[in-house]
């Protein structure tokens, strides 16, 4: 109740605030705007930074703080100020777009914002994100993609994209990975060396854990309201459906594969092999080394690590798929944005964006924080990441499955929350609830398609 | 004798069950603040550990609360707070009851039903044009914008009325008689009076103000000014960090702590005297 209040306060507050001020109208995704010269190097100019890194203490903040410095000493005459998202929320990044849409309201959004690819569609068409390829150009946007040695990885190249052009660079980024207790696959005669592939493979490992140690088997942490839509996108696309049509006219997450992916969880919890758990007690239980498999995000990596010190070991697997067809993980994570209205502020952005996004930036978060360098030849790099890499063993699983990678489909329109909180409500009523799965995701998509711009027509 | 001993022993029985009960409720309400501090305590490797002792013990998570965030910091900012919240209010709640309680006047005891009615006007409803107050002055993302909004207490109001009404009137007359004005009177002669009340009624305003999370956030978004807000840095996206969470929760509790068994008497006392418990 006591986080429950102070968010509803805030969403009244918001409500107020935004309403008054006509937001929500703002959107002109897809609109040009004209070409931010460079800059003099003499012309001083100031920028507002905004990153819900900032909202946590250690690796997080040290980071960005440090590279904040470097981007100054680099760049002397612009001067950066780093925020984090403002907000009540325990968790700042839940706070992202709360924070925008009131500083936008108050005419002084930051310059340069840090928002998960979730809200790309609202991000662009409805808060007005500026397209970098007419900021600064197209080829000056793909010459960052490329890099000075190392590219982007070529899926993770268009994330920030909306219908052709680049509004926002990715930044950070996680796959979904299945995390193994390697204790508790030898407990219980499993060769953890050949981690599960299937999600067949996965309940038969599972049962096995529970049967002869007792502990939990598996828990997939993408069936909740929690855990939001980003992985359960994927699971509906590794069995060959999607949530939302092509031409993002009409949700499609009744449809068969999506109510397959949600029967088959639910049988694995009526089984009794993923236990009947919220995603904090299960993120707890896994880094306890209280159950066996956790299908989870690879940034959540450390967590695990410091949870199994030494009495388990941990290992890691690209995520399963349904039968013989190839697993297609999508990716969690967040884009840099530009947000200024002053021309030597949307250049400053800019370069700030292209700093954060170097070859120098990548090897320091990766090396700090741990998040995957987008610029993924950086590993091999005797003078980049390759002696990082070596040490970390759950990095090669996370490279393979980038090859298959889908972008998580942000869902349509104003109402997107709504939309994507009514779909993972429907799947966490019939995985852990016991609903019926066709009728209760039917259900959702009756309610949501009102809400999908024009869905109701 | 036989009956004596029966009663005896049924009432020793009754006692000893009472007894028992209120040691499973004290068990249930003190283990919760066992665990934080348990947790806090554990190695970095042991913080996920079920085990109800914490051993080895560790410091480990109390150094990394204080190498990750200004905890001393924190801790100064919400004590600032806590004091000029509660002496505020006090200030306040001490002249208004003096007024309600020594003082005739027109619409004395509708003002003073409209002045403790304010008392059940739940926050929530008064917080929004407090905080849009605040913005037009300027004041969010500040401490003063904490303080400001709580400093009138109906509850200060209420309770040194009540202890007021039991004041006796021949000392204010007897002050009046010897030419005190009655800004003297009050401070020479109801304040000293009143010191216990005071004291106990400050040391709650005090604990509250320090405990307060929800105002806090409102007011201050950006900024992990104060301790409760400042818990939040350990909580992400990417994980809890449940340790140092849980070293800096325990940090925030010993001054209300101290504060508490240094002067449960004046507190307990205050409540029984003024008929309020």
């Amino acid at each position: 109740m006591r986080r429950s209040l102070p968010a509803l306060a805030s969403a009244v507050a918001l409500t107020l605030a935004t309403s008054a001020c006509g937001l929500g109208s703002t959107g002109d995704g897809g609109g040009a705007v004209s070409r931010a010269p460079e800059l003099d190097p003499g012309q001083q100019v100031s920028i507002v930074f905004e990153s819900y890194n900032f909202g946590q203490a250690g690796a997080w903040t040290d980071t960005f703080t440090e590279l904040i410095a470097a981007f100054e000493q680099e760049h002397p005459n612009i001067s950066v100020t780093a925020q984090k998202p403002q907000g009540n929320s325990a968790n700042p990044a839940t706070d992202t777009i709360s924070s925008l849409q009131s500083q936008l309201s108050a005419g002084s959004p930051p310059d340069v914002a840090q928002l998960g690819f979730s809200d790309l569609d609202f991000t662009v068409n409805e808060l007005g994100a500026l397209p970098l390829d007419d900021l600064v150009g197209k080829d000056t946007v793909q010459a960052n993609f490329d890099g000075e040695r190392h590219a982007y990885a070529p899926p993770a190249r268009t994330l920030g994209d909306w219908e052709g052009k680049t509004y926002g660079v990715p930044f950070v980024f996680s796959t979904p990975m299945l995390y193994l207790n390697t204790k508790l696959f030898a407990d219980a005669g499993l060769d953890a060396r050949r981690p599960p592939r299937t999600w067949e493979e996965v309940r038969d490992a599972a049962r096995a854990i529970q049967q002869r140690t007792g502990k939990d088997g598996a828990y997939v942490d993408c069936l909740t309201k929690a855990a939001k839509d980003w992985c359960f996108q994927a699971l509906v696309r590794s069995q060959g459906g999607t949530v939302l049509s092509e031409d993002r006219s009409r949700l499609t997450f009744a449809e068969q594969p999506a109510v397959e992916v949600v029967r088959s969880m639910q049988e694995m919890v009526r089984e009794g092999v993923m236990p009947n758990r919220t995603q904090m007690q299960a993120v707890d239980a896994f880094a306890r080394g209280d159950l066996g498999m956790i299908l989870e995000s690879s940034a959540i990596q450390g967590t695990f690590l410091k949870g199994a010190g030494q009495d388990w070991e941990l290992g890691a697997a690209p995520m399963p798929g349904f039968g013989d067809a190839t697993p297609v993980p999508t990716n969690s994570g967040a884009a840099l944005f530009v947000f200024s209205q002053d021309q030597a502020k949307q250049r400053a952005a800019w370069e700030l964006i292209r700093f954060l996004t170097s070859e120098r930036a990548y090897t320091t978060i990766a090396t700090k924080i741990g998040y995957l360098p987008l610029r993924t030849g950086l590993v091999e790099d005797p003078e980049g990441l390759a002696d990082w890499a070596a040490r970390n063993p759950y990095l090669e699983p996370n490279l393979e499955q980038l090859e298959h990678l889908e972008p998580w489909v942000s869902m349509p329109g104003p109402s997107y929350l709504r939309i994507r909180d009514g779909l993972m409500q429907a799947v966490e009523n019939a995985v852990f609830q016991g609903a019926d799965p066709a009728e209760s995701l039917r259900s959702a998509q009756r309610d949501a398609t009102a809400l999908v711009p024009g869905g109701d027509k | 004798m036989t009956t004596d001993e029966a009663v005896g022993e049924g009432s020793r029985a009754r006692r000893l069950g009472g007894h028992l009960v209120l040691g499973v409720l004290s068990l249930l309400c003190a283990f919760p603040v066992y665990w934080l501090y348990a947790t806090s305590l554990r190695a970095p490797e042991d913080v996920y550990s079920l085990s109800v002792l914490p051993w080895p013990l560790s410091t480990a998570s109390y150094a990394e609360a204080f190498a990750t965030s200004d905890v001393l910091g924190m801790l100064l900012n919400t004590g600032v707070v806590a004091v000029l919240s509660a002496l505020g209010q006090l200030l306040i709640a001490l002249l208004a009851a003096y007024a309600f309680a020594a003082w005739r006047f027109p619409f004395r005891r509708l003002l003073y039903l409209l002045f403790v009615g304010t008392w059940l006007v739940p926050f929530q409803a008064t917080m929004l044009p407090n905080y849009v107050l605040l913005s037009r002055l300027g004041l969010l993302e500040t401490l003063a914008g904490v303080i400001i909004p709580t400093l009138c207490s109906a509850l200060g109001v209420l309770l040194l009325r009540e202890h007021l009404n039991g004041f006796p009137k021949e000392l204010l007359d007897a002050a009046r008689m010897d030419g005190r004005s009655s800004w003297s009177t009050l401070w020479t002669v109801v304040v000293p009076a009143l010191r216990p009340a005071l004291a106990a009624l400050g040391i709650l305003l005090a604990i509250t103000a320090w405990n307060e999370y929800f105002w806090p956030a409102m007011v201050l978004q950006r900024s992990n000014a104060v301790v409760q807000l400042g818990l939040r840095s350990f909580l992400g996206t990417e994980g809890n960090d449940w340790g140092p969470l849980m070293a800096m929760a325990g940090l925030a509790c010993l001054p209300v702590f101290v504060l508490y068994l240094v002067l449960q008497r004046h507190i307990v006392n205050a409540f029984v005297r003024s008929g309020l418990k």
